[in-house]
């Protein structure tokens, strides 16, 4: 390979530095007629879209901390380094919209070496090198090499203290839902009095036992952060948007029902584009769930912020650009002020979709919106505490 | 009189449950595409299922079965809307232009002309989006 322009993706690892030196000496080592060029990718973290501003400045900081590492290496030779900040105006949730994220701008620069870190993690939640390198092994055109690195012991150690809090409170989640399966929490409540000899002490050994394996295996999967106040705030939120959600269920359920058996209601099927006013994966989740939750609405495709609703009658469409559950959503996940807004039809947040527009070209390719449904399950940041 | 209204009760939920249910089955066969379709057989679920597991519970009294009944009711609402959604993105992602009132062809004749618009004859339709990287790269590179 006589290529000398590569693709490097950076995150804040400690083997970053080591891995800026060896892309930076394969490039100016490598002959070739092109200038020796290191283009540094800072990938947004897909959480990180209610924080832009914060996020905006760490990217800074990082990409020219990067900068100057490489023109330190480079020295005398000749280098051209180039930062970009990618993926502030999309959600990159797996390691294959990492990898798409990538190859579509290796393609778009015409660079044809990625170099990664192997400790390289763009803040997804379990992230490794593997899957990734496997993920840009598979697409032609474009090589994947992992930069030699020496690293220290294992960085992290078993138990940090923001996992703590994590494995906490899955073991308190699988310790509840035990005691609620063994009956010890009827008991309780039947006898509150005479508790300590109607209890299953079994069972809350076995319980105990089996919350603290579930807890420690269990806990980088399930939470992704550990629970703050806000999260506790959000179950309780939950929790009152609970009945509003079935109150709405039971309505359309009645709505879609007399269309199904009255043959005199015509039935009007549409597409409908909404960019509801929500941020990451787990509310566009909740949201999208809730939509198809209720009959007479089905939620069809996530792309980024829009989502495409199919509608079966006009008052489920004028329930759905109203934006009744977008607020709701919004309440529990931002809080009461933030209910307070126009409805997506006002914000003119909700385009009518032709029926033969069913594969936009320009959303199959590059970023699609891709398994959101699972992505959202990944990231429960205190969901609804199941 | 406690014991007559229950079980009027119980015999009015599960009643109800079933309605919701004949009305999902009805929705199913009368509907005319795939995604008017996946409307109704959530509905099923949701208000089918719902109430009659509420008759069930009333029916069984305050103890862990109940608990246990709310906790299955619990985890058909959280598992129904994804795979109604898994339902509609499959289709959509096959090409399956939803049926509009102006429209006169069949759900069969929809699905053919999704078919037939697929250049290799619908043989590899069903790629997911990350299978979508390599099989783009084939015909660009």
């Amino acid at each position: 390979m006589s290529d000398n322009r590569l693709l490097v993706p950076v995150s804040d690892t400690e083997t970053l530095r080591q891995t800026v030196e060896y892309a930076v000496q394969t490039a100016v080592g490598t002959e070739a007629d092109t200038p020796a060029t290191v283009r540094f990718v800072y990938l947004n973290p897909a959480r990180a879209n209610q924080r832009a501003e914060a996020t905006r400045r760490t990217a800074e900081k990082l990409l020219d901390r990067v900068a100057v590492w490489a023109r330190e290496d480079a020295g005398e030779r000749e280098l051209v380094v180039e930062t970009i900040h990618l993926g502030a105006d999309r959600y990159i949730f797996s390691p294959a919209d990492v990898a798409n994220a990538l190859v579509t701008e290796a393609r778009g620069q015409n660079r044809r070496r990625v170099v990664l870190d192997p400790e390289y993690d763009p803040g997804i939640g379990a992230m490794l090198v593997q899957p990734l390198e496997g993920k840009l092994a598979g697409v032609e055109g474009i090589g994947v090499e992992t930069a030699p690195v020496e690293r220290q012991t294992r960085r992290t150690p078993v138990f940090e203290l923001t996992t703590l809090g994590e494995i906490g409170t899955l073991f308190g989640i699988s310790f509840v839902f035990y005691q609620v399966l063994a009956g010890n929490v009827t008991w309780l409540a039947a006898n509150p009095v005479e508790w300590a000899d109607k209890i299953y002490w079994l069972d809350i050994v076995t319980g105990t036992i089996s919350a603290t394996v579930a807890a420690v295996a269990l806990s980088q999967v399930t939470l992704s952060t550990a629970p703050t106040r806000r999260s506790v705030g959000r179950v309780l939120r939950g929790l009152v948007y609970l009945p509003y959600l079935l109150v709405e269920i039971v309505k359309t359920n009645i709505l879609v029902a007399a269309v199904i058996l009255n043959p005199q209601i015509p039935v009007e099927p549409r597409l409908t584009r909404v960019r509801p006013a929500l941020w990451g994966g787990l509310p566009m989740a909740v949201l999208a769930n809730s939509i198809t939750l209720t009959p007479g609405t089905l939620s069809v495709r996530i792309t980024g912020r829009s989502l495409l609703v199919h509608t079966l009658v006009p008052r489920a469409r004028e329930g759905l650009v109203d934006g009744g559950l977008e607020r709701a959503v919004r309440f529990v996940f931002y809080g009461r002020g933030a209910m307070r807004m126009p409805s997506l039809r006002e914000r003119g947040e909700a385009d009518p979709v032709p029926a033969d527009h069913v594969r936009p070209v320009d959303e199959q390719s590059g970023d699609d919106g891709n398994g959101t449904d699972t992505a959202g399950s990944n990231d429960t940041d205190g969901g609804e505490g199941r | 009189m406690i014991e007559t209204v229950r079980t009027g009760g119980i015999v009015l939920l599960v009643l109800a449950g079933l309605f919701f249910t004949l009305v999902s089955t009805t929705g199913v066969l009368r509907l005319p595409d795939v995604y008017s379709r996946a409307h109704t057989a959530s509905q099923a679920d949701t208000l089918g299922a719902g109430l009659t597991l509420a008759g069930v519970a009333l029916a069984l009294g305050w103890g862990t079965t109940t608990v246990k009944t709310v906790l299955l009711l619990v985890f058909v609402f959280a598992t129904n809307p994804t795979a109604a959604h898994a339902i509609s993105r499959a289709a959509h992602e096959e090409g399956i232009e939803p049926w509009t009132a102006d429209d006169d062809r069949t759900d069969e004749e929809l699905y053919e002309a999704a078919r037939a618009r697929v250049p290799d004859g619908g043989q590899s339709g069903g790629n997911t989006t990350t299978a979508d990287e390599p099989g783009e790269q084939e015909e660009t590179g």
